[in-house]
């Protein structure tokens, strides 16, 4: 049974800073690093840890898109239209995570870190290759253009590709509601490889998306009593206060190199969770 | 005409107006709850209501947005991600 002591109040403030942080610079919901944190630090049964981590999310990704969508940087036409099936993804996947054992699904949480942790290395490493399209040619209700302030420039980008896209935001919708993480992990790359947006504006509009799916899987576990009510608000006073942070503070640093660390953070964390689940 | 600007600004208020309403209903009902009192469950469970009826509450609003710029394909869009997330509140 979980208790919030002093020091457990302190450490889930500090982490709801850390993973508010990470969401603004990312696009990320930061659940690959919550979940594991709560279940292996904290001792939480893994249902309630899923359940923290998506009203979390929700909370970063509103506090981020909102001053996202201000700056034009997320894609709002692009983001509504790969959240219809992000949505069903997410009602899907809480569905079925309810119904599995706390084991195999903390087996399925440490499997899926590894391919995560190897695509942010390789991102880290090639973002700069990976070259958004110029805005040209036969235009899409989905092109779009940012200011950039690292480039000091305007943007415009093509989007491209949105039939396999919606597919694949389906997966990241699913992986959402049945191991509580956002789908952001899945959703950056997708939008950035696939769809051709910039990885800033694929950030943004990622954090725009993962709120949705978030809270339509955060739904179902409110339903079903499984949010532990003192320790989420504590990580959501955290998480926004990180958010916030990271907005103003982040705004202008480069991501790539910061997926690198995140990287080889992900695979500790995949190879704990890994030994835990046996 | 709704501008992109008022579009913009109309998303970004009603999230932020969902995270700080959430945002004050959970600090205020853990406060009593961490004092003892029985009246920061039903704040606490309010506060995260509140955050979590924020995402629905700005598909609402695009759809009403994009509704007036005659956008419709993206107002129905948004219309089936708002039915959706009213039946994972049922499910």
């Amino acid at each position: 049974m979980f208790e919030l002591t002093a020091l457990n109040f302190t450490a889930l403030l500090a982490f709801g800073v850390f993973i508010g942080l990470l969401g603004s610079a990312l696009g990320v919901g930061g659940g690959i690093f919550m979940v594991p944190f709560l279940v292996l630090a904290l001792g939480l049964p893994i249902h309630q840890a899923v359940a923290a981590s998506l009203a979390a999310i929700v909370a970063t990704s509103s506090a981020v898109a909102a001053v996202n969508v201000e700056r034009g940087l997320a894609n709002i036409r692009l983001g509504i239209t790969l959240e219809v099936t992000t949505a069903v993804g997410s009602i899907a996947g809480a569905l079925v995570a309810h119904k599995l054992p706390g084991g195999l699904l903390q087996l399925l949480f440490a499997l899926m870190l590894f391919p995560v942790s190897v695509l942010m290395f390789l991102k880290g490493r090639k973002a700069a290759v990976h070259a958004a399209l110029p805005a040209g040619g036969s235009k899409t209700a989905f092109d779009s253009a940012f200011f950039d302030p690292a480039a000091g420039a305007h943007t415009p980008y093509a989007v491209k590709n949105m039939a396999p896209a919606s597919v694949v935001s389906f997966f990241a919708g699913s992986l959402s509601g049945l191991l509580g993480i956002g789908g952001g992990i899945v959703q950056v790359p997708v939008m950035n490889l696939l769809c051709g947006v910039p990885m800033k504006a694929a950030a943004a509009t990622s954090n725009f998306i993962i709120g949705v799916s978030a809270a339509a899987s955060a739904y179902v576990y409110f339903r079903k009593g499984l949010v532990p009510l003192e320790l989420t608000a504590v990580i959501v006073a955290g998480v926004l206060g990180g958010s916030f942070l990271g907005i103003y503070v982040l705004y202008k640093v480069k991501s790539e190199k910061l997926q690198l660390v995140f990287s080889a953070l992900t695979l500790v964390v995949a190879v704990k969770m890994l030994m835990r689940s046996f | 005409m709704f501008q992109e600007k008022d579009f913009a600004k109309l998303i970004q208020r009603t999230l932020l107006s969902g995270v700080f309403l959430s945002l004050l209903l959970l600090l205020a009902g853990l406060g009593l709850s961490l004092s003892g009192s029985p009246a920061g469950a039903p704040l606490l469970k309010a506060g995260l209501l509140a955050l979590l009826l924020t995402p629905a509450a700005r598909v609402g609003m695009l759809i009403y947005g994009y509704w007036r710029g005659g956008e419709y394909y993206f107002a129905l869009a948004s219309f089936v991600v708002l039915a959706l997330l009213g039946v994972s509140l049922l499910v």
